[in-house]
């Protein structure tokens, strides 16, 4: 008489998959999986302790150290509360190049994910294609802000450099090629045979269990759930900004919406440049006090700062709420169970794309 | 030299294997080891392979300020490596502890005290042309001659 | 795309296929001139003006130390985080890293520091450490008592009747020696930094 044997497989802080280090503890019935739970707490560094009676010029730093991938949105979301706390009005054009630094960045970690998860599903030639694609974006962050990671291009009443004509024209010349590129890729992925018997009904989030468990980001979009905090900003609503969605609710979903945000994106930068508006980029202001919440979209989901801060700008109490946390939650009390091998495990847990560092800053 | 030490010599340094082990970093160092990998700053074709398995690499990259929920497992990990071997910190962080280095936080720079570290590659993050250019200068000498100096 | 065994065969067969195959080269390993690398010196003249200093998010990034006759900024490199605050707050223009300088020169750009003294009264013993610690109390006045007594009325703040008074708060360096040396954390410096640039004048853009 057979019996099963129950096991229990950790895939531990080091992995050739995972780029950060996380242990997911799986338990599994043969080969299919019954129950799983995350265990982190390997990247705690204490930021918000640090952060605690420092100016703006030095907790910006720390805050764009919380995660380097989306270094720009936690750069944004911080300067924000604090000119919503003090009142300081940014010139239009700052606002632009705002969203053109934001929207750059966006679209390197978009590629980045969907490099992740080509690379743990073994097909590494679209892979590695990506991460091409990925340098030429890196090159022109690079351009517009002077460093291609932790950029540091945003401050209180506007922004550190301007854009010279000749490289707004390089820029466009640049997007175009990208977005060549990026059809024949995305359509090398949507159509691919092997692909889709690895990633079409994997990993299913059904939108009940999506709003369980309060995911955000791509992840929820992919479940039909069409949540966006963009929706919200000024400057965003200016440009006329429609989230994306897709009904299907597994891997390929959320890749998919991924890549269809990296179009959004750079329909937006051309947008942008298009309109670019005249005038001065820095507006001035000292930060005074207040206390205030303010959130943004990050590229992982929304991005919460609970700010309280003193007469000269000085921050008394910070709070950081990050959008990986939700959707590890989700991924392993939802997206894993049930799949039918551990291929499957780390596969689903890399497209929901989570940034450890983010969770434990 | 003998005409086996020769070979020895030669061999390591065309051929390395790569481990990284990340003790609590933001990522930005770790978003650029990845970009030497791409096509573009193309690691590969230098002889060096990136496949995070401790067990059978040659070199470990050590990236991030250490966190206390490393403890004693970094150690571990260094002792698990077979000789020859080496441990290159790439980034601020583990040679200083970057911006986390203040009174109050958890971490407890350099790396230096915990295992040893042969070459360092400053920035934060550096660029993938300065760790390739770190890698490069530092891949002839640090497997010269293993087994004269470490009877 | 065509799945033959023939169109394979013809694919690999182009010349331009074989000579990129055979002369591709990876990109050259130089840094564009773009990139805000670690400042280096411009060769202006430091004028100790120390606002680098004040500027630097990193502990133990940048000290202005001794060089022949004059000063010179001295960058460690395990530390700098490669921000260039310092390039932008010299007054000088003695630090240079990537474009900052002719960005700064094009549009007007700059930082502006001023620094705020707060007291709590409450926790003030009225020992006058912070006032004898002072370096430019130290300028103006070098024979300042013990206490923090001083009769000169430039000094930045002094003790009168065993309470502190700050007479001069817009002499203020911003270095935090009071701050250090306070026994009960009572004074605290605030450094406060605005990015400032100047309005553009009609007919120019």
């Amino acid at each position: 008489m057979k019996r099963t044997v129950d096991v229990n497989i950790p895939l531990g802080p080091i992995h050739p998959c995972f780029k950060e280090p996380a242990r997911l503890k799986c338990e599994a019935k043969g080969e299919r999986i019954v129950a799983a739970e995350v265990e982190l707490g390997y990247m705690k560094k204490g930021i918000e302790r640090i952060m605690k009676g420092r100016p703006w010029q030095e907790v910006m730093f720390l805050a764009e150290r919380v995660c380097g991938i989306c270094s720009v949105i936690h750069n944004m979301v911080f300067i924000e509360a604090m000119e919503q706390i003090s009142g300081i009005t940014v010139p239009p054009r700052a606002a632009y190049l705002r969203v053109i630094a934001n929207e750059l960045d966006r679209m390197q970690s978009h590629l980045l994910a969907n490099f992740s998860y080509c690379y743990t599903i073994e097909h590494e030639t679209l892979g590695m294609y990506l991460l091409d694609l990925r340098e030429q974006v890196m090159d022109e962050l690079e351009r517009l802000t002077g460093a291609r990671v932790t950029c540091a291009y945003i401050i209180p009443g506007g922004v550190r450099c301007d854009i010279p004509r000749t490289d707004a024209e390089l820029l466009q010349a640049a997007l175009d090629r990208i977005e060549r590129d990026l059809h024949r890729y995305s359509g090398m992925f949507a159509e691919g045979p092997m692909i889709a018997l690895r990633s079409r009904g994997v990993g299913i989030l059904t939108q009940e269990a999506a709003h369980r468990a309060h995911v955000v980001g791509p992840t929820a979009r992919a479940s039909g759930i069409a949540v966006d905090c963009r929706v919200n900003h000024p400057t965003y609503r200016h440009l006329g900004f429609v989230p994306v969605s897709r009904p299907d609710c597994d891997n390929f979903a959320r890749i998919m919406v991924r890549f269809d945000e990296v179009f959004q994106s750079i329909g937006l930068i051309r947008k942008c440049l298009t309109d670019l508006p005249k005038g001065v980029i820095r507006g001035g202001g000292v930060c005074k006090a207040g206390e205030t919440r303010y959130s943004g979209e990050a590229p992982r989901g929304e991005l919460t700062y609970f700010i309280k801060s003193d007469e000269f700008g000085r921050i008394i109490e910070i709070q950081i709420q990050t959008p990986s946390i939700m959707n590890i939650e989700a991924c392993c009390h939802e997206m894993i169970i049930g799949a039918d091998s551990i291929a499957d495990v780390t596969s689903t847990f890399v497209s929901a794309d989570p940034c450890i560092a983010c969770t434990e800053r | 030299m003998t005409l086996l030490q020769r070979i020895k010599n030669k061999v390591r340094s065309r051929s390395i294997h790569v481990a990284y082990v990340d003790v609590g970093s933001c990522n930005g160092c770790d978003i650029e080891v990845l970009a030497c990998l791409a096509p573009r700053y193309d690691i590969e074709q230098y002889g060096i392979f990136v496949h995070n398995n401790p067990r059978e690499a040659d070199v470990l990259l050590v990236i991030g300020a250490y966190t206390p929920g490393w403890e004693e497992k970094l150690a571990m990990v260094w002792e698990k490596i077979p000789d020859p071997k080496a441990a290159v910190a790439i980034g601020n962080c583990p040679i200083s502890g970057c911006l986390f280095d203040r009174k109050g936080s958890f971490v407890d720079p350099p790396v230096k005290k915990h295992i040893p570290i042969a070459a360092e590659v400053p920035g934060c993050p550096p660029r993938p042309t300065e760790i390739l250019q770190a890698i490069l200068s530092v891949r002839d000498s640090v497997f010269a001659n293993w087994e004269e100096s470490h009877p | 795309m065509g799945l033959s065994l023939v169109w394979y065969l013809k694919e690999f067969a182009r010349t331009e296929w074989i000579k990129k195959f055979l002369f591709a080269k990876t990109a050259p390993l130089v840094t564009p001139s773009h990139f805000r690398g670690f400042p280096e010196p411009t060769g202006k003249t430091c004028q100790h003006a120390l606002f680098c200093m004040m500027a630097c998010p990193a502990p133990g990034a940048i000290e202005v130390v001794h060089a022949g006759d004059g000063w010179m900024p001295r960058i460690h490199k395990g530390h700098c985080i490669r921000c260039g605050l310092c390039v932008e707050a010299c007054p000088n223009g003695v630090l240079k890293s990537g474009r900052i300088l002719e960005t700064m020169e094009r549009e007007g750009t700059s930082l502006l520091f001023s620094f705020r003294i707060a007291i709590d009264l409450e926790l003030c013993t009225g020992c006058g450490n912070c006032c004898t610690a002072c370096p430019v109390n130290k300028g103006i006045d070098a024979q300042m008592g013990a206490g923090g007594h001083s009769s000169n009325d430039e000094v930045i703040m002094r003790v009168q009747k065993g309470d502190i008074v700050v007479i001069h708060e817009d002499k203020c360096t911003g270095c935090k020696t009071c701050e250090v040396s306070c026994p009960t954390g009572a004074i605290r410096i605030a450094r406060i930094l605005e990015g400032y640039q100047q309005p553009v004048q009609e007919g120019l853009q």
